[in-house]
Parts: C-alpha cells; sequence; structure tokens
C-alpha cells in the first residue's frame, strides 16, 4: 500500500473572474496553486518534495492534512481520504509546519507534553530524539519565547515525531538548525526508515534531499516535472569532465554520453553522461597529466530539469503536465 | 469537545479569569452600598424634579432601588469592559489569533476536528463568562448583605439574573467567536465584534435616555438583559429566547463555516 497516493490533486484559490468587470474594479482571476498532481509515496521510504518558493509544496501538505478542499482530484493518506477522514489520517501523522510556530507562553516540556496530549499516543521517542537534538532538562524548562529560531525548531522536530507516527510529513525540516543538527536530524530520518517508517518531507535545499531521500518529486508552478529515484535521477545526470593532457588528445568525438566537448591548450573539458564504460575505453592511453569527474550533484539535475521545463513551456501552451504525467508513469 | 486543549484554554486564561473575577466581585460590592448609603437621598432628588426621568431608567437600571442598582452595575461600560474580556477578547482571538499566531496549524495537525476545537472553545467562553458573572453576582449579594439590604431582593431569583447574564454575554461571545472562525487575523473579527456590541450598547442606551429613539432598543442585545425585571417578579420570557436564537445561530453559522474554510499558509 502507498503511504500517500494522489490521482489529478488540483487545488485553485480565487473566484471565476465575472463575465463583465466594472469600470474600475480589478480583475479577479485564478491561482493555480497544484494543478493535476498525481504522485506515489510508498511506505517506508523517505520521499522528497523539491521546489521553489511558491510552487505548490505547502499547498500539498496542507491538502493532504486537511486544511485546504480539494478544486478536484482524489488522494489518500495511509489508505484513507483526505477530505473523508481527515481526523483519522492526522491520528496516524506527525507534521511539522514550516517555520514552524509554538506557544510563546509555554515551557518547551509543556509545549511537548501539550502535543502528545492532542495526539492521544505517549511520546515514546521523546527521550532519545531530545538526546540526538541536544535538547537538556533545562533547556526544556524555559519559556518558548526565549527560543532561538534552531531551537524552535528541534522542539518543532521532536512534536512531530516523538509519538512514533507511521507518516512523518515535514515541511522544510531543516531550516533554522546548524550543520551538526542538520546530520542528527539525518539520522533521525534515517532510524525512522530503518523502523518502517515514511517521511514526506518538503524542501528546497537540494544537497539534503540528496542525502536522505529515496525518491524525488520536483514540482514547478503547481505541476509535476518530476517523480524518480534519487539514485536514477543523478545517474542521468551529467559528470563534468576535466582533463589536462601531455600530449595529443584522445578522440572523444561520437563516444556515447560524451558531450560539450571543448580543447583549449592542452585542458579538455566535455561533460559526460551515463554510462562510463565507452569513455573510459576512448581515453586508455591518452598521455593525461590529471582527471578529474565532478560527481552530479541533484542541484544540476533540479536546474536542468527547469531549464528543460522552461523551455519546453516556450513551445507548448501546457507542457509540464506532460512532463510530469510521462515523469509519473516512468515512476509507476 | 477536547480534554487537552480544554486544559490548555482554562491553564493559558487563569491569571485573566481570575483577575476579571476578582475586579468583578469588587465592582459587585459598589453599588449596593452605593444604593443603601444614598438611595434614599437621590429618590427625594428625584421626586423633587430636580433629576430627569430618563437618568433614572439609565440601560435599564437606576440606584433609587436595590434591583434598579443590580441592573445598573450589570449594564455599566465597567462591567460590560471585564465581561467582555472573555466574551469578546478571547472569543474573537479564540480562533483568529492563533490562525494568526500559526499555532491553529500545530493544533489542526493532531487528531482533532475542526468542529471539537470550535465546540472546546465555545464551551470555554460560556464557562468564563459564567464565573464572571457569577463574581459579580456574589459581590454584589455579599455587599448587600453586608449593607443590611438583601432583603429588599428575593435571592431565589438570583440564579434566574445569572442565566440572563450568561445568555446575553454568551450570545455577545458567539458572534465573536463566529467572526473569530471567518477571518485570518485578530483585527477584523475583533472590530466586526466590537462594531456589532458598540452599536447594540448605543441603541440600548440612547432609546432609555431619549424616548425618540426608543424604537431602536429592541434592536439591541442588551434590551433583553432583564435584570430588573427579574428581580421584581415580571421577567419577559421573551428575552430569554432571543438571546438563545441569537447564540444557536452564531453557533450554527461557524459550526457550518469553520469546516469548510480553506486554511492557508499562515503569512
Amino acid at each position: 500500500m502507498n503511504a500517500i497516493q494522489t490521482a489529478g490533486l488540483t487545488k485553485h484559490y480565487g473566484h471565476r473572474p465575472p463575465p463583465i468587470h466594472p469600470p474600475f474594479g480589478q480583475p479577479t482571476g485564478i491561482v493555480r496553486a497544484l494543478d493535476d498532481l498525481t504522485v506515489s509515496v510508498r511506505e517506508g521510504e523517505i520521499f522528497g518534495f523539491l521546489g521553489p518558493n511558491g510552487a505548490g509544496k505547502s499547498t500539498m501538505i496542507r491538502l493532504l492534512l486537511g486544511f485546504l478542499h480539494p478544486t478536484s482530484g482524489h488522494a489518500t493518506v495511509l489508505g484513507r481520504d483526505i477530505v473523508l477522514d481527515s481526523v483519522e489520517i492526522r491520528r496516524r501523522v506527525g507534521y511539522l509546519p514550516g517555520g514552524v510556530a509554538l506557544y510563546d507562553s509555554l515551557t518547551g516540556e509543556a509545549q511537548l507534553d501539550y502535543m502528545a496530549d492532542l495526539a492521544g499516543r505517549r511520546p515514546v521517542l521523546r527521550g532519545e530524539l531530545l538526546d540526538r537534538l541536544e535538547l537538556s532538562t533545562r533547556t526544556l524548562g524555559r519559556l518558548v519565547r526565549d527560543y532561538s529560531r534552531g531551537m524552535r525548531q528541534k522542539i518543532g522536530i521532536v512534536q512531530a515525531i516523538q509519538h512514533d507516527p507511521e507518516l512523518a510529513i515535514l515541511d522544510e525540516p531543516t531550516e533554522g538548525l546548524d550543520p551538526l543538527m542538520q546530520r542528527a536530524f539525518y539520522d533521525i530520518l534515517d532510524e525512522r526508515k530503518a523502523a518502517g517508517r515514511t517521511i514526506f518531507f518538503s524542501s528546497h535545499v537540494l544537497s539534503e534531499v540528496e542525502r536522505v531521500c529515496d525518491r524525488v518529486a520536483i514540482i514547478r508552478q503547481g505541476r509535476l516535472v518530476a517523480l524518480e529515484d534519487v539514485a536514477g535521477l543523478l545517474a542521468r545526470r551529467k559528470r563534468n569532465v576535466e582533463m589536462r593532457l601531455s600530449g595529443p588528445a584522445p578522440v572523444l568525438a561520437g563516444v556515447p554520453g560524451v558531450s560539450a566537448l571543448a580543447l583549449d591548450d592542452g585542458r579538455l573539458t566535455c561533460q559526460l553522461e551515463g554510462d562510463v564504460g565507452p569513455f573510459l575505453r576512448a581515453i586508455a592511453g591518452a598521455p593525461i597529466a590529471d582527471l578529474t569527474i565532478e560527481p552530479a550533484h541533484l542541484e544540476e539535475a533540479f536546474l536542468e530539469f527547469y531549464a528543460e521545463d522552461s523551455g519546453a513551456a516556450e513551445a507548448e501552451p501546457t507542457p509540464s503536465r506532460e512532463a510530469g504525467s510521462a515523469a509519473v508513469g516512468e515512476a509507476r | 469537545m477536547n480534554g487537552p486543549l480544554l486544559r490548555h484554554t482554562w491553564r493559558s486564561q487563569r491569571l485573566r479569569l481570575l483577575a476579571v473575577a476578582l475586579a468583578l466581585f469588587g465592582w459587585g460590592l459598589v453599588l449596593p452600598i452605593v444604593y443603601a448609603q444614598f438611595g434614599a437621598t437621590f429618590r427625594s432628588l428625584l421626586e423633587s424634579g430636580i433629576i430627569p426621568p430618563a437618568i433614572a431608567n439609565f440601560g435599564g437600571g437606576d440606584i433609587f432601588t436595590l434591583p434598579g442598582s443590580i441592573a445598573l452595575g450589570f449594564v455599566h461600560p465597567i462591567a460590560l469592559i471585564l465581561v467582555c474580556v472573555f466574551a469578546v477578547g478571547f472569543a474573537a482571538s479564540a480562533i483568529a489569533g492563533e490562525r494568526q499566531r500559526g499555532t491553529l496549524e500545530v493544533l489542526l495537525s493532531r487528531p482533532v476536528s475542526r468542529r471539537t476545537v470550535y465546540a472546546t472553545l465555545l464551551a470555554s467562553t460560556f464557562g468564563f463568562v459564567a464565573i464572571a458573572i457569577s463574581a459579580y453576582l456574589a459581590g454584589m449579594f455579599a455587599s448587600a448583605t453586608a449593607a443590611g439590604v438583601a432583603g429588599e431582593i428575593d435571592a431565589s431569583r438570583l440564579p434566574l439574573v445569572w442565566l440572563n447574564g450568561l445568555l446575553l454575554f454568551g450570545a455577545i461571545g458567539s458572534i465573536a467567536l463566529a467572526a473569530s472562525v471567518s477571518f485570518d487575523r485578530l483585527a477584523p473579527a475583533l472590530g466586526v465584534t466590537l462594531a456589532i456590541l458598540l452599536v447594540s450598547y448605543f441603541c440600548e442606551i440612547l432609546g432609555t435616555l431619549w424616548p425618540d429613539a426608543a424604537w431602536l432598543q429592541p434592536y439591541s442585545l442588551f434590551h433583553y438583559l432583564e435584570t430588573r425585571e427579574i428581580l421584581t417578579g415580571s421577567p419577559d420570557p421573551f428575552a430569554f429566547g432571543l438571546l438563545s436564537v441569537v447564540a444557536v445561530v452564531a453557533i450554527g453559522y461557524a459550526l457550518v463555516v469553520f469546516p469548510r474554510r480553506d486554511l492557508a499558509a499562515p503569512s
């Protein structure tokens, strides 16, 4: 069973424009926050939801949790309908909102107790999470209003996971965390995954998605641009190759996967995509003084997706939906 | 209703509730003493024609009788402001305020339906108002007893006075909560509620002071506060019914609107 399954999920804000605008009135259009999104998150995986600000990430999360009502389409979370069974879904889910807001008049401990009481489940993971995130008893005894942004974020993470939910939905979870705490947080995610829990998190920090996610969906302007395994996405990305030569350059033109070939004063650069075998065979025996092959970063993949999507957008009236559908089909 | 939310709400309001209850108890002490000390003098002044007759019925109360003094204390701006700390201040901010601060989504991410959240906050509003009114009536009765004038009222009718006050301020609280579920920010929720409250109060006070404006009074919620009539034995059941209907309509509106609203990300 999929932890999350959406089918044509759509959310539009605003009203239909009137047929005739009043003389001085502003036209009121519809904002397409999410358009025809079909995506599935498997149980037990860490799923990254990527997109720039305003792409529709938070809209998607808010739809899943029942804060928003879909304009059309259908979705289930842990097998339950998001419209009909919202309370039951929230009983089994942990949620960290983006820029989490806490009750300033409570201490950290009282805040966590209150959240656990509301969840109706014992906070079985609290002690372990507090240790990992270095939140001491003394810190928890202070009022939340005195907390730094990072400490608030830690409390937000603990309240979302402390009751060991089957699915954790985390909106930009590492915002405000220092690198050490980010690493501790990634370890927590890995352990939750090992325990069979599902993690769905949105981010625009590509390196963390690359570090922790099994699969990633990329959305743009409310539409799905890609949905793939992170490993597959990286494998398909072009690598940047640079070699310094002490003699004649090897013949790389026509080698499968090689592109953007350039030779300048004994320095050869190119891009390499897919299987590296043909490339290695082509450079075997060449007088290479130094060779660098940069690993593909998700950021480049991400930017490439956006570049492709933007390019297609100029040619086609509704390109991203097609791109999204194709990607979904591929993922399935 | 949701237990943890109810406990959290009462815990967070406990100091405010204590302060308001003490202030209302203190306010309740004042008018019976004033009446006991100066009531006869004021009555003779009224009968001499120096005081305009309209003053004798300010807001449905007066200082020439004990029931009138109690009624006057109830509609006096001091009592009004104190009770409205909860009937308006708490109720208007209960949802719109949490929404503005961003804490509503933390709350609603838990297995609590919006109707349950609303019902819990509504019950809290009525509870706070009930305690505030009780404090006023307790102060009033203690003062009247100490001044030796408690025998001028039928103490068995005080629960009805309490109920009438609860219905009035409960209706105002229900309107405030209805405004609270309708807006994403506290200011418009508070503004709408205060506008309704002030217009309503103005209609009643103007009607009592100026006979030509008496037709405005039935449009005021305060017109249906029947303290003096209850204590003198002639309450109008319609007043109780109307205040109940206003509360029910506001509650019904909120129960329909709140679950259907889209709660976009706080800005």
